[in-house]
């Protein structure tokens, strides 16, 4: 059996463990989808698999169990779950372009959740249409609000949802509600002065807890949505660690400027005889110093007046390497 | 006198009532509500009709308007004291039934129970209301059962018909400007619902004796004691009073009346560190009871209106209508126990 | 022209008696009609109002005895004779004599609860020809807590007074125990037309309040006064509402018949 298995790669199959057996790996941006798809994974996997289905630690599925030669009759069947999930393609009715940046992921945001700042699967979905399809290792998550459900630390951007909160004094009773859950659940960055609250703009982290939890709506949500930018967290076997804050209150247009700068950044400094061609943007940046990076993904970026830049950023985590 | 307004009369018509006065009515705020990008329908001020939201209740009531959520008394320094100023001008406001029926209770409160209320005084003598009316009712108003359904002592109604308005007016001032700005004049009469989705029976042989059933103990844990019924029910009145100073010597600063909850902890709080009603399901208790059997025995009609905005504001999706519903069981089991 | 009931007036202060580090007695400027029991909104602009009941009534003077408790009475505390006080008021029922007139009178006080019976007290004390004879049981936390002390001296020329404290901690000799103890082993001509007035602390007052009952008091022979947190005096701001009663409007002083009723 003949099979080029950088190629298919390439076309999200994967060589899995069973000889002459791959498996189809489908990605949901924002890990939300029209349930009429999963009827589609369903008839791929009985029809061409051996019947399974695993969904993804990325919020995708993957479906084992398929012999390499029915591949071509697999993509054409991917194709409508390809683009009615929206995703960038070269040549209709042959898969997937690409599968080196991975699937963003995305907590289920305020489509459902009612602490989220923010749709996240709309965002990812633009986040996807602005880097896809491309072959660079790139992992970005979303995540509604500070709670960080979707683990976006553990990914190269992570973007975690913010709101101003906005005070309308004349609608608050001094009830307390705000202050106690600010102190119970997130930062205690409200006090009480002259039976108001108060807000230490420095500590707070725009989750909305007051808002939330004001009976009122003295407190409300901007009507600018903001975010925190986290950098170059990452999982694996060398240097493990969690995302530095790099920007607070930054908007959604600088987040995708400097996303899509990164790409440059990595195409100029990656390992050319890195495996696969393909490293953690984290340990390139470790070679090449923080302020490389950050000039190739600052330019052209107008970041909103409120944004706030944390540099420079030191990263943790165990060095098994060393 | 009746008329139909095309929907520019009826800006026409907002417009020149905003000449003289306030106009206030349940209008959109897009993204206030708690969660993002949800909207509020709350109470503010209006220009046009266009503004004025007629197909959803109001999270917040009218009352706002009336007892303000805060309120300056009057400012003073060391030892002299000015009275806050009145609003320079009146007010109209839109309401549904349930809400001007509402009026009555806070009128009861502010002028008849003890001395006039001096500020509510001021305030409501230069109110006008128009009602709106309404052809169908939510899924949690319970009007009709309350006896609130149907509008009375209104100034004028108002209410989407025929691609306009349909209005109703029974005060000579408006009639002049509406005969200037009409399409036409035909015979309206407000809508109102003759029936509801969710049924309230307050049973009749209710007494004191119900605080000591147990399902009130329940509600010690499903309630958060945010206080959320009570600032959206248009007829909750109470305040608590606030002092501050502006300056940092302290010499010149304000007395204001912020409007208050029976469910927040601090209500009964008593200088020395005393208080009553320390558990959420006796909060529960007091405050139902208050709008089924105290509020009745002390001015001879229900409290609550059936407006419902309390159920639909809970966060711990505790229904009042529930409530209400249980004290016929609560009842029998206290004379059960009683036996 | 509408009365603004919520703005007060300035009352200069004439005298301040010290009871205790914590209670003093601030006597009043005040021309008006006052009934003992009633009270009074005391402010200081800035940090707010207390209601404050009375304590005694003079020639244009009316006593307020303040207890410590609170950022306004703090700052209360801070003020001397020839200083001024807002106040308004008064408010409230108030005790009426007429209900004591010519029975058998017992009061039962407890702490600062003695400061609304003071005046009722001082009344029927300096009249002993009104009742058929009126007796005090006063408790005290300790004689240190002992308010109004140069009263009872007088007090005891014309009438029965006992007074108790919790503990004894000085060993001044007072008789130690709780007010109730008192109330089993009182004599009276005719207890089924005596009337008792109870003030004091919740707890005490429900047991003072069951002691009389087993003595053989009639319930409509009873009267008590209540505390709750009371904003606006005037009926409107809800705080001390109980049942279909506004303490502020209806009471403080109720009837026994009136006031088993009031269940928080």
């Amino acid at each position: 059996m003949d099979v080029n298995t950088k190629l298919i790669k390439k076309n999200a199959f994967r060589v899995t463990k069973v000889r002459g057996m791959t498996a189809s790996r489908v990605r949901v941006p924002g890990g939300h989808l029209e349930a009429k798809y999963l009827g589609m994974v369903q008839e791929i996997a009985e029809e061409f698999g051996n019947g399974t289905v695993h969904i993804t630690s990325r919020q995708g599925f993957e479906i084992p169990g398929i012999p390499f030669e029915k591949m071509p009759e697999v993509n054409s069947r991917l194709q409508p779950i390809i683009e009615g999930l929206g995703i960038n393609q070269t040549d209709p009715g042959t898969g997937y372009p690409a599968s080196g940046t991975r699937n963003i992921t995305a907590c289920p945001g305020n489509r459902i959740c009612p602490y989220a700042c923010y749709d996240t699967t709309a965002f990812a979905q633009r986040i996807e249409k602005a880097i896809f399809p491309n072959d660079l290792h790139f992992k970005v998550a979303l995540t509604g609000c500070p709670n960080d459900c979707a683990k976006v630390r553990m990914h190269d951007f992570g973007i975690i949802g913010m709101t101003e909160p906005q005070f309308e004094p004349e609608r608050c009773v001094n009830c307390g509600a705000c202050i106690k859950y600010c102190r119970k659940k997130s930062v205690e960055a409200l006090q009480r002065v002259k039976f108001r609250p108060q807000r230490n703009e420095e500590k707070c982290i725009g989750c909305g807890e007051c808002v939330i939890n004001c009976p009122m709506r003295a407190w409300t949500r901007s009507e600018q949505k903001y975010y925190k930018l986290t950098l170059l967290g990452r999982t694996g076997k060398r240097n493990p660690r969690l995302g530095e804050d790099f920007i607070k209150w930054i908007d959604e247009d600088s987040i995708v400027k400097i996303i899509v700068n990164a790409y440059e950044y990595v195409t100029k400094y990656v390992d050319p005889e890195a495996p696969g061609g393909k490293e953690h943007i984290g340990y390139i940046v470790d070679r090449t110093g923080f302020e490389e990076f950050e000039k190739f993904i600052m330019q052209g970026v107008t970041l909103p007046e409120k944004a706030e830049v944390f540099k420079p950023l030191y990263w943790k985590g165990p060095h098994f390497d060393r | 006198m009746g008329y139909i307004l095309s929907p520019e009369a009826a800006d026409r018509l907002i417009a020149s009532l905003a000449d003289d006065c306030l106009v206030f009515a349940p209008k959109r705020f897009v993204g206030g509500a708690v969660f993002s990008d949800l909207d509020c329908i709350r109470y503010g001020e209006v220009k046009t009709a266009g503004e004025i939201v007629f197909d959803q209740k109001s999270d917040y009531s009218f009352k706002e308007i009336l007892t303000p959520v805060c309120q300056a008394l009057f400012y003073f320094t060391e030892d002299q004291i000015k009275e806050a100023d009145a609003p320079e001008k009146g007010a109209v406001v839109f309401l549904r039934s349930c809400d001007l029926h509402a009026v009555k209770r806070l009128d009861d409160i502010y002028l008849n129970n003890g001395e006039e209320d001096y500020y509510y005084r001021r305030l409501r003598d230069r109110v006008k209301f128009v009602v709106m009316g309404c052809s169908e009712a939510f899924d949690s108003c319970f009007c009709v059962d309350m006896g609130t359904n149907v509008p009375e002592g209104y100034n004028m109604s108002m209410e989407p018909a025929e691609g306009g308005f349909a209005i109703d007016c029974r005060d000579a001032e408006l009639d002049e400007l509406l005969g200037s700005l009409a399409d036409r004049e035909c015979d309206v009469e407000p809508s109102h619902v003759e029936e509801t989705k969710t049924r309230v029976k307050i049973p009749e042989g209710l007494t004191q004796d119900v605080m000591r059933s147990k399902i009130w103990d329940e509600y010690d844990g499903r309630c958060i004691a945010c206080g959320r019924c009570n600032f959206v029910c248009p007829t909750c009145t109470c305040y608590t009073m606030q002092d501050l100073f502006y300056t940092e010597n302290g010499r010149v600063g304000e007395r204001r009346r912020v409007q208050a909850s029976c469910m927040v902890d601090g209500f009964t709080d008593v200088a020395g560190g005393g208080s009553y009603r320390k558990k959420n399901g006796e909060r529960m208790r007091f405050k139902t009871l208050h709008k089924a059997l105290d509020y009745k025995q002390r001015f001879g009609y229900q409290m609550c209106v059936g407006c419902g905005r309390c159920d639909d504001v809970c966060p711990e999706y505790i229904s009042f209508s529930r409530i209400l519903n249980r004290l016929g069981d609560m009842m029998e089991e206290v004379n059960t126990d009683a036996e | 022209m509408l009365n603004n009931e919520y703005v007060p007036f300035l009352s200069e202060i004439k005298e301040v008696i010290k009871h205790t580090a914590m209670e003093y007695t601030f006597r009043m400027a005040y021309e008006g009609d006052i009934r003992p029991g009633q009270f009074f909104e005391v402010s200081i602009p800035k940090y707010g109002e207390a209601p404050i009941s009375v304590s005694g009534i003079g020639e244009g003077t009316v006593d307020l005895t303040i207890r410590k408790v609170g950022a306004v009475t703090n700052e209360v505390f801070e003020k001397y004779a020839g200083d001024k006080l807002f106040m308004r008021g008064p408010y409230g029922n108030g005790f009426d004599y007429d209900d004591y007139r010519g029975k058998e009178l017992v009061v039962v006080a407890g702490g600062t609860g003695v400061s609304p019976v003071r005046g009722v007290v001082d009344h029927f004390a300096s009249c002993p020809d009104e009742t058929q004879g009126l007796t005090l049981i006063a408790g005290f936390k300790s004689p240190h807590d002992m308010l109004f002390r140069d009263d009872f001296p007088r007090w005891e020329k014309t009438s029965n007074i006992i007074l108790t404290v919790d503990a004894d901690d000085e060993n001044t000799g007072m008789k130690v125990g709780l007010v109730t103890e008192y109330i089993p082993g009182l004599e009276l001509d005719a207890v089924e037309d005596a009337a008792a007035i109870v003030v004091g602390p919740p707890v005490m007052m429900r047991f003072a309040v069951k002691a009389l009952l087993d003595r053989g008091f009639r319930e409509e022979n009873i009267w008590v006064s209540q505390e709750r947190k009371m904003c606006c005096g005037l009926g409107k701001c809800g705080h001390c509402k109980v049942g279909d009663t506004y303490i502020c409007l209806d009471g403080p002083v109720f009837n026994y018949t009136k006031g088993k009723f009031l269940i928080d």
